[in-house]
């Protein structure tokens, strides 16, 4: 009788595991014939017909409002492009950690959230036209603005920057920083928080970042911008699947679309980003 | 005040899928530990292997790699063709990973029962499964609860690790509050998990006294 049990339960055991490498197995087959095929990824998309939008929250780009929606300059942006493409835009919460991941898991199915285009990035995705600039500025509590606004005021001052951010490279490499002593945490909401608490004297973030957190009213208010140094000058793109000539086209198209009939402009305004937009209307 | 009600509605709703994954974990991997507790004792050899293997896989790797796995192997594998829902996804990892942990538990507390009290039920003349059901399982429920409750409340705070999937859960809500300048809510949502938790102790406590009837 328990022979029999134990015979049972292996044999359920090891068809469940075969059902699933199964299912995976066909899955398999019928993704490999969309990859033979570079230009079907936007066919997929049009096919579904929504367009997923990877993004992480932070004011002003995609954040909640009062009332608990998506708004932001990124989240209208991009519907006003979707509705250019012809697509329905649907926002989905990811982990900036695991963006490509996402991405080519189709998950998503881009990545739309002040996405600093570099080389690295390039080589691993296909990025849109940029249409946004971005620096990278020094964040320190409001009394020592003056004492870090020069070089040397920086002796054994502590940096502090986001992972493998630009705000690193720039912490790391810039002439400036060179007498001071540098640690990385994994954000820069965490950077800030390290200068506020003490822990460090300065964070090297995003000049977009600055805008919503160091509002009036927010825990960080005691924290000022050095508006006398800047550094590293990076241009955002939309980031898509590699080799998605088609959907890249279609994107940077109604890009275009929307700064040329002003509505760019508009949204920018709106969040106090108009001076970064680089797109040129044509007209 | 209003940023007050407005963080706590934020965080509450995220709190719901703390809990929603805490439940259904709950609910599935406690049966299914003691059914892998049995694999596990197996004398039919290949079941015992196999079981012990699984379990060791299980325990032997992070959960956070687990979820990545469970999540993202499949569409990567199918080139998007198929994927579980990211809730599908977090439960699946969190049931048989709490499933591996609970099977042990099951295990040592079966195995941790004298020989007489089998002895005893066959002396009685009674089946072995009725042996099993009337007489020894009572007694390891008992043996079982502190370090099941223990796995319970670990349980509580680990479905925080679901946000590694993007789960819009308590802790990740409470981060994006401080990409919005506002530092408080993420501690502010440690008093979701001490309440929970405060009523989950208090639980065990009282299920601890009514099972106290009889000393094994």
């Amino acid at each position: 009788m328990k022979k029999i049990i134990s015979f049972l339960l292996v044999t359920a055991m090891l068809a469940t595991a075969m059902l699933a490498t199964a299912l995976i197995g066909c899955g398999g087959s019928k993704g490999s014939d969309n990859s033979d095929n570079n230009s079907s990824d936007w066919s997929y998309i049009e096919n579904k017909g929504d367009f997923v939008i990877g993004v992480t929250y932070f004011n002003p780009m995609n954040y909640l409002d009062d009332n608990g929606e998506l708004t932001g300059f990124e989240t209208e942006f991009a519907k006003a492009v979707c509705e250019e493409m012809g697509v329905t835009p649907k926002f989905q919460k990811i982990d900036w950690d695991s963006k490509e991941v996402e991405l080519n898991a189709k998950t998503i199915d881009c990545i739309w959230n002040g996405l600093t285009i570099n080389d690295e990035r390039k080589a691993n995705m296909d990025i849109s036209n940029a249409y946004m600039e971005n620096k990278q500025v020094m964040v320190t509590k409001a009394e020592n603005v003056e004492k870090y606004s020069t070089a040397e005021g920086l002796k054994g001052a502590t940096v502090v920057a986001e992972k493998k951010s630009a705000g690193e490279e720039v912490a790391q490499t810039d002439e400036y920083f060179s007498s001071a002593e540098y640690i990385s945490v994994d954000s820069q909401a965490k950077a800030l928080l390290e200068v506020k608490s003490g822990t460090a004297d300065i964070a090297v973030i995003d000049y977009v970042m600055t805008i919503g957190t160091l509002s009036e009213g927010s825990d960080y208010s005691n924290l000022s911008v050095i508006d006398s140094q800047s550094f590293a000058p990076e241009q955002y793109g939309v980031a898509i699947r590699k080799n998605s000539t088609e959907t890249l086209k279609k994107l940077n198209d109604a890009m275009q679309k929307v700064a040329d009939d002003g509505t760019l402009n508009e949204i920018a305004d709106k969040y106090n980003l108009k001076d970064l937009i680089i797109i040129e209307a044509e007209n | 005040m209003n940023q007050f009600a407005n963080v706590t509605q934020q965080l509450l709703k995220g709190f719901g899928e703390n809990s929603f994954i805490f439940i259904i974990t709950l609910l599935a991997a406690l049966p299914l530990g003691f059914i892998v507790s049995f694999g596990s004792r197996s004398p039919f050899a290949p079941l015992k292997l196999l079981t012990k293997g699984l379990v060791w896989i299980i325990r032997g790797t992070p959960l956070m790699l687990q979820l990545f796995v469970v999540f993202y192997v499949p569409p990567l594998l199918s080139g998007g063709a198929f994927n579980f829902s990211r809730i599908n996804a977090a439960l699946i990892a969190f049931i048989i990973n709490y499933a591996a942990y609970f099977s042990e538990i099951f295990r040592g507390g079966i195995e941790a029962i004298p020989k007489g009290q089998y002895e005893a039920g066959q002396v009685l003349g009674l089946k072995r499964s009725q042996i099993f059901f009337k007489i020894i399982l009572l007694q390891v429920i008992k043996r079982i609860t502190a370090p099941i409750g223990n796995e319970i409340i670990t349980l509580v705070k680990d479905t925080s690790l679901a946000s590694v999937i993007a789960i819009p859960e308590i802790l990740m809500n409470a981060k994006d509050f401080s990409m919005q300048g506002l530092i408080w809510p993420l501690f502010y949502s440690a008093i979701f998990f001490l309440l929970f938790c405060g009523i989950l102790t208090l639980l065990f406590s009282y299920v601890e006294k009514r099972l106290n009837y009889y000393k094994g």
